[in-house]
């Protein structure tokens, strides 16, 4: 087949900044997926709020005797494992569906894809925000206090969004082209939930099963749970996640640049 | 300046979880006009073969062909949808493509929320949406109900809406799926005037439809699709 050429054409690069930079329709439509969502109902996304707050309210006492854990420890802990969880989980998941759900919009025109792994990132954000909140009277309650080490929680959460848009854009293409992977992935995050220390302590694992805390995601929470905690990240964390980055960064450059524009052609 | 100009650029579709062609498929595909092939396993539709086009400012295309001719796809190709498998494509312009008017309007959205909406998938800033907000609210004539949920809108009254939001901007170039026409006898009036505004100020229209009568009012060159190729009209 003889080579396709188009003036519409831009380099990977331009392309994938075309998308980032129209920051107006990607925050609207993440607002609006949020407003529209609980438009008929009457606490709104507040309900977002509550729903955490019920899971944590109920489980935390139970398993802080479960796992025999002083309740002032274990409920931070509980409440940031939750929460965090529920935003990789929401990323990872609703990234398999960026394209599938923005189908519309892009049979019309030509659009960025970026765009729309933006759109699904921010109204995780979004849900996320309405979440975290929670965690300032546990915080309160629990008597924890920061250090200036806490700030890096910022560069953590830095990492946190590089990784989440680079594997949206891989899983949204991939789950596009092949449909089941969504059905994988849904599953595969449900059992990772079990494996990464969300309820449980990192502490409490034996030895010889501590190759779990190669899994990125408890890795990421490490990053991101500790320093809110008032302790430290461990390096081994740190070294991981920047491995696993670069990792999912090169994957993700590779997929976009060669089908970025025929995605369209799966919807 | 608008222009399009097309040398043999071919759009080829794979489709997958369709099985493997059957007798039936085959019998199909000589009905509907597509064309089949099979390339590695996968179904592949062929759905526009070979096309070369020209068009300059003041050409007024149009499209005829029967149902899976092509018309469709060749109109998203100009729209940037689907970028061609083979040939070369060139487009010089902005491109306002009327294709779905009502494509990706939000049920649950009000009115005026839906023209911010489409207003930005349609290129806008939200400044300009904002700037051209009271215009359309005027134009569509939907009055109050401009701040109620869409999902409460009549058939006609969805249809103002959507034909006020995509007939806003001025583009270079016009791309229309069949003429629009909406609403009631004082709309259509209104509409239709505004219909042939918009098409007397863009460089170059496309317009693709099954009435012969409207593309000889309306075009003023005009081509046929039979099978994903262009034949000469």
């Amino acid at each position: 087949m003889s080579q396709a050429h188009s003036n519409l054409h831009r380099s990977a690069w331009a392309d994938w900044w075309e998308g980032t930079r129209r920051t107006d329709i990607w925050w609207t439509l993440a607002w609006f997926d949020i407003v529209l969502r609980y438009r008929r109902s009457m606490l709104g996304p507040l309900w977002l709020t509550l729903s955490m707050g019920a899971m944590i309210a109920g489980m935390g006492p139970l398993y802080s005797s479960l796992f025999g854990t002083n309740l002032s420890k274990f409920f931070p802990h509980l409440t940031l494992g939750l929460i965090f969880w529920g935003l990789f989980s929401a990323m990872v998941t609703e990234g398999c569906n960026a394209f599938i759900g923005s189908a519309h919009y892009l049979k019309q025109g030509y659009f960025p894809i970026s765009l729309f792994v933006w759109r699904s990132m921010s109204r995780n954000l979004i849900q996320f925000l309405h979440q975290i909140v929670l965690y300032i009277p546990v915080a309160l309650w629990a008597g924890i206090s920061l250090s200036w080490s806490a700030l890096l929680v910022i560069p953590a959460f830095l990492l946190l969004l590089i990784n989440a848009h680079a594997i949206g854009l891989v899983l949204g293409l991939v789950c596009t082209r092949f449909r089941d992977v969504t059905q994988i992935v849904t599953s595969l995050m449900q059992m990772l939930m079990f494996l990464t220390p969300v309820f449980w302590m990192p502490e409490s694992l034996p030895g010889r099963a501590r190759y779990i805390l190669w899994n990125p995601f408890a890795q990421m929470l490490d990053l991101l749970r500790t320093p809110l905690m008032g302790g430290t990240a461990t390096l081994h964390s740190w070294l991981g996640i920047l491995g696993w980055t670069a990792g999912s960064l090169v994957i993700a450059t590779l997929l976009f640049a060669k089908y970025r524009r025929r995605v369209v052609y799966w919807l | 300046m608008a222009l399009i100009s097309l040398k043999n650029v071919s759009v080829s579709f794979p489709i997958y979880g369709a099985g493997s062609a059957s007798l039936k498929k085959t019998l199909a595909a000589s009905v509907t006009g597509g064309r089949f092939g099979k390339e590695t396993g996968v179904n592949v539709v062929q759905a526009l073969h070979d096309i070369n086009l020209e068009l300059k400012s003041g050409d007024r295309l149009g499209l005829l062909g029967h149902n899976g001719a092509g018309k469709s796809t060749l109109l998203r190709t100009l729209a940037g949808v689907y970028e061609p498998s083979a040939g070369d494509f060139v487009r010089q312009g902005t491109v306002a493509s009327l294709i779905d008017p009502s494509l990706g309007i939000e049920p649950d959205a009000s009115g005026i929320e839906n023209i911010m909406l489409r207003g930005l998938v349609m290129g806008m800033s939200r400044k300009q949406v904002e700037g051209l907000t009271a215009e359309i609210c005027e134009f569509s004539g939907l009055g109050e109900y401009v701040n109620m949920p869409v999902r409460t809108y009549s058939t006609g009254m969805l249809m103002r809406l959507a034909f006020s939001i995509s007939t806003s901007v001025q583009a270079d170039i016009l791309l229309m799926d069949e003429w629009l026409s909406v609403g009631d006898a004082e709309f259509t009036e209104k509409a239709e005037k505004r219909m042939k505004d918009v098409v007397s100020k863009s460089g170059i229209l496309v317009l693709a439809s099954h009435s012969p009568e409207l593309i000889a009012r309306e075009c003023n060159k005009v081509v046929r699709l039979e099978h994903g190729r262009l034949v000469e009209h």
